[in-house]
């Protein structure tokens, strides 16, 4: 592919996707979806077992039959929502803070939460929370799965806000600043906006992290606090149930519409 | 017009506040509470009680757990190496993809949304004798017996490198997608091949969003116990699963959170010489 | 703590409404069918909270804080002392239970309860190897386990207890046996064991058995009549040396503040007609005399549940071990499974 220097277009520059990488990519796409795949084809499996026995809905049924999935499930989105949202926004104002000068001490705080495994996370949380609760009549609950949640999802956020930081000039902000701005205009009205792409992935990974989290909150959570990853491996363990299949068909169905949903909307 | 240092100072410590007081409250406090433990006794059936003791650290003295840690690293290693492999191309990709590029990031996002240990179960029943790969594979007759895909460390790195790309998609991709395209044209009107560019000026210019990436998928790697479990089939042992045990089944809460402070000792050590070298920024990550 | 008000109380307007007494159970999983508990419910006139673990550690790790909500538990037998020891058990008054003359003769008086002061005997299983004939011929005993009969078709559980215990056994020793030479001896003979496994895996194997996977898995006889029934060419065995036996007792946790509920709940659960429901629905063998008398012809036809008398003189409770066993145990099982 010969470069065509005339034209500024990114379209026609030498970053014109090859064909090689299409390939490639349609085939990690399968790789990550076949599993997914997998899943759907069986949750309409009129059989329990791996044979298949024609077409059936009766497993959607039941799993929407199951009070406790759907309750598992409502509890798996109201945590996800609101960490995230409070992770976000810890951790965007922490990576800025962190872009404009260092500091050692925050930076190794977080690289030793990105360092601990999540099991060590979750055990420290749990002993620190019953610790608490012995001095007030408390107990797991949705709280500590919120706090959980945004613990260890605030390092994530940093680490991606903070990676796209580093590509952008900081000399814009100044330049905004000689031109009478206050360093938190500067911030708000051209670094944000121009971070904002960064900031929404680090929020998607937040939520996706959040969501599917399963060893610290089955640690943290009370008895009216169960997520839906908990209860899926409950049943996942109790061998091949296809209502998991089902309810993670209809999440993937649900998210994705949502997501087609608000890009129609974006490019309005 | 100067600009006034002192509000840039304030407005600094404001936006670090948040952050830094639930990093106390929450890792900073929990972390002393469990460096506690790890000078106390454990309980006849779990938990901690009183005598204050060394022996927790001593037992780490024997090498039958520095043979589980290194295991777990190169493990660890591989699957980040993978990760980086398989997930860099693909988000050079999504960057340079015209249309639909928020549509090809969450297509990589969406197996997300279901629970990881469902599809790790989905990838047992993938690979196992009587699964699918086998199956398609035997009546193509490509092979003659069933492939032993599952219970060993293949399946392992399928498993980690499935379940943790996109942690190393995603941060490339946020690297690549606010690269100043100025510099590739430049590269090309000066007569450099489409290859050449990418290994002169993209590859160098990802390193951010590279060692995020590795970052991101290196640690929980070290610390998964589930996936190596369920794909390993319980004939080895990783630094994940040795501390879960201490945790559950063997209730040895003190000698835990031994095992956890050292691995969390050894990696900070890796890390460090990455830290000094970007010196004043703090870290390459941080 | 607002939102999670807000949200149980849509919950608790979409499900049952009206009730206002609650009990908190926590029992292992395939344990009581729904329409049992449902049957509780209107009964009782009562709400049932009810989830479920899948291993004894899980459910100590849930209750362990002693303030964790769960009024009713499932331990097994062995569990019964440490969480005495624990304080985490109350007492029970066997006297309040109309029905506890309903237990067969062996758990009226049981070794680790000998007075029913702290639990009430529910459901009772062993450890044996559940098994595919078509595809290798038939093991008997453990040691057939050792042999290289099933082309690495194997699978031993993912318990040091159950896999010590069994290689102690091929050893001529007890399945309890707890000196630092017995305990290493078990080590040494089930690394001779490793090479010829697939793998060590818990309940997980059954669909893997059912499938034709696996040919032989050591396996608990509950969990092994679930694959039978889904595929009934399989077939379970009690190994000729011995195995080990455990059961699962019903206890009330001393953090409850519904202790009369709880035994009602488990005064119904005594019941000889809803015991046998509970076994025609979930397949176990029951402690309960009175339910087994009702359950006559099924018993004949579960012969894996219900083996004969002479079969389970073989069998012997499975025990506590101290901290240092334990430690040694652990220590010895983590060299297993890197070596």
């Amino acid at each position: 592919m010969t470069s065509s220097g005339a034209s500024v277009s990114l379209a026609a520059s030498p970053m014109r996707t090859s064909r090689w990488l299409s390939t490639y990519a349609v085939l990690v796409y399968l790789f990550l979806h076949l599993p997914l795949a997998i899943l759907m084809i069986f949750s309409l499996n009129g059989s329990r077992f791996t044979v298949w026995e024609g077409f059936s809905l009766r497993w959607y049924a039941e799993a929407f039959g199951d009070q406790e999935l759907l309750e598992s499930t409502l509890n798996s989105l109201i945590v996800a929502v609101t960490a995230t949202a409070i992770a976000t926004a810890v951790g965007t104002l922490c990576a800025y803070a962190l872009w404009k000068r260092a500091s050692r001490w925050m930076a190794a705080g977080l690289a030793l939460s990105l360092v601990t495994p999540e099991i060590v996370m979750g055990i420290s949380l749990l002993a620190f929370f019953q610790w608490i609760f012995g001095h007030f009549d408390f107990r797991l609950g949705m709280h500590t799965v919120v706090l959980a949640h945004v613990m260890f999802s605030v390092v994530y956020v940093v680490t991606v806000v903070l990676a796209r930081l580093r590509t952008m000039d900081p000399l814009l902000e100044e330049a905004a600043m000689d031109l009478g701005a206050t360093d938190w205009q500067a911030f708000r009205r051209v670094t944000l906006p121009l971070l904002a792409p960064g900031i929404g992935a680090a929020a998607l990974l937040a939520f996706t992290i959040s969501f599917d989290d399963y060893v610290i909150t089955s640690l943290v959570a009370g008895v009216d606090s169960q997520t839906l990853p908990m209860v899926l491996y409950a049943m996942a363990r109790r061998g091949a149930n296809p209502v998991v299949n089902a309810i993670s068909t209809l999440i993937v169905a649900l998210i994705g519409t949502l997501i087609l949903a608000a890009e129609r909307l974006r490019e309005r | 017009m100067t600009r006034p240092r002192l509000s840039s100072g304030r407005l600094r410590a404001m936006f670090l506040t948040p952050a830094a007081a639930l990093l106390a409250a929450l890792f900073g406090i929990p972390m002393v509470i469990l460096l506690a433990y790890t000078f106390l006794t454990r309980g006849a059936y779990g938990g901690v009680t009183a005598p204050w003791t060394f022996e927790n650290w001593q037992r780490l003295a024997d090498p039958l757990y520095a043979g589980i840690l290194w295991k777990s690293f190169a493990v660890a290693a591989a699957a980040t190496l993978f990760c980086a492999g398989i997930g860099f191309p693909l988000a050079l990709f999504i960057a340079r993809s015209e249309r639909h590029r928020s549509l090809y990031l969450h297509l990589v996002i969406l197996p997300f949304w279901t629970s990881f240990l469902v599809r790790t179960y989905a990838w047992m029943f993938l690979l196992r004798d009587t699964g699918l790969v086998n199956s398609v594979l035997l009546k193509l007759g490509l092979i003659a017996q069933p492939l032993p895909l599952l219970y060993n460390y293949g399946a392992v790195l399928l498993g980690l490198v499935y379940t943790y790309l996109p942690f190393m998609v995603l941060p490339v991709y946020a690297t690549l997608e606010r690269m100043d395209r100025s510099l590739l044209e430049a590269a090309a009107d000066l007569g450099a091949r489409p290859l050449q560019v990418l290994w002169r000026i993209v590859l160098p210019l990802s390193k951010p969003g590279l060692r995020a990436g590795s970052i991101l998928v290196f640690i929980p790697c070290l610390g998964a116990y589930l996936i190596p479990d369920l794909l390993g089939g319980g004939k080895t042992i990783l630094v994940g699963t040795l501390v879960q045990n201490q945790f559950t089944t063997a209730r040895d809460w003190p000698f835990g959170s031994a095992l956890s402070m050292a691995l969390m000792g050894v990696v900070l050590l890796l890390m460090l010489p990455l830290a000094r070298k970007d010196g004043a920024a703090g870290g390459d990550l941080l | 703590m607002k939102r999670r008000t807000f949200l149980l109380s849509i919950a608790g307007a979409a499900g049952c409404s009206g009730r206002r007494f609650r009990l908190n159970v926590l029992n292992w999983s395939v344990y009581i069918p729904p329409e049992v508990l449902r049957q509780f419910e209107r009964e009782a006139g009562i709400q049932l909270r009810y989830s479920v673990y899948e291993s004894n550690e899980e459910m100590l790790a849930r209750v362990m804080s002693g303030n964790s909500g769960w009024d009713v538990v499932f331990p097994t037998h062995y569990y019964i002392r440490p969480m005495r020891e624990m304080r985490l058990l109350a007492r029970l008054d066997a006297s309040r239970l109309k029905n506890v003359n309903n237990l067969d003769t062996p758990f009226r008086r049981p070794v680790w309860d000998a007075n029913l002061e702290w639990c009430v005997p529910y459901m009772w299983g062993a450890t044996g190897i559940l098994f595919n004939s078509r595809l290798a011929p038939a093991p008997t005993a453990w040691s057939d386990m050792w042999q290289d009969r099933f082309q690495g078709r194997a699978t031993m559980l993912d318990d040091a207890v159950e896999v010590f215990g069994a290689a102690l056994k091929t050893l001529g020793r007890s399945w309890n046996a707890q000196g630092d030479g017995d305990l290493r001896a078990a080590k040494n003979q089930a690394l001779r064991q490793k090479p010829l496994l697939r793998a060590y895996m818990n309940a997980e194997v059954r669909d893997q058995v059912v499938s034709g996977d696996i040919a032989s898995a050591q396996l608990w006889a509950t969990t092994a009549q679930q694959a039978i029934d889904a595929a009934p060419h399989l077939q379970f065995a009690y190994p000729a040396e011995g195995f080990g036996l455990y059961a699962d007792n019903m206890a009330i946790l001393r953090e409850s503040r519904r202790a009369g509920l709880a035994l009602r709940f488990i005064d119904f659960l005594l019941r000889p007609d809803v015991n046998a429901n509970i076994v025609r629905g979930c397949r176990t063998a029951t402690a309960n005399g009175a339910a087994r008398d009702l359950l006559q012809d099924e018993i004949r036809a579960l012969p894996t549940l219900y083996p004969p008398p002479e079969t389970l003189t073989r069998g012997e409770w499975m025990a506590t071990s101290p901290l240092s066993v334990q430690r040694l145990r652990d220590r010895l099982w983590t060299e297993l499974k890197s070596a």
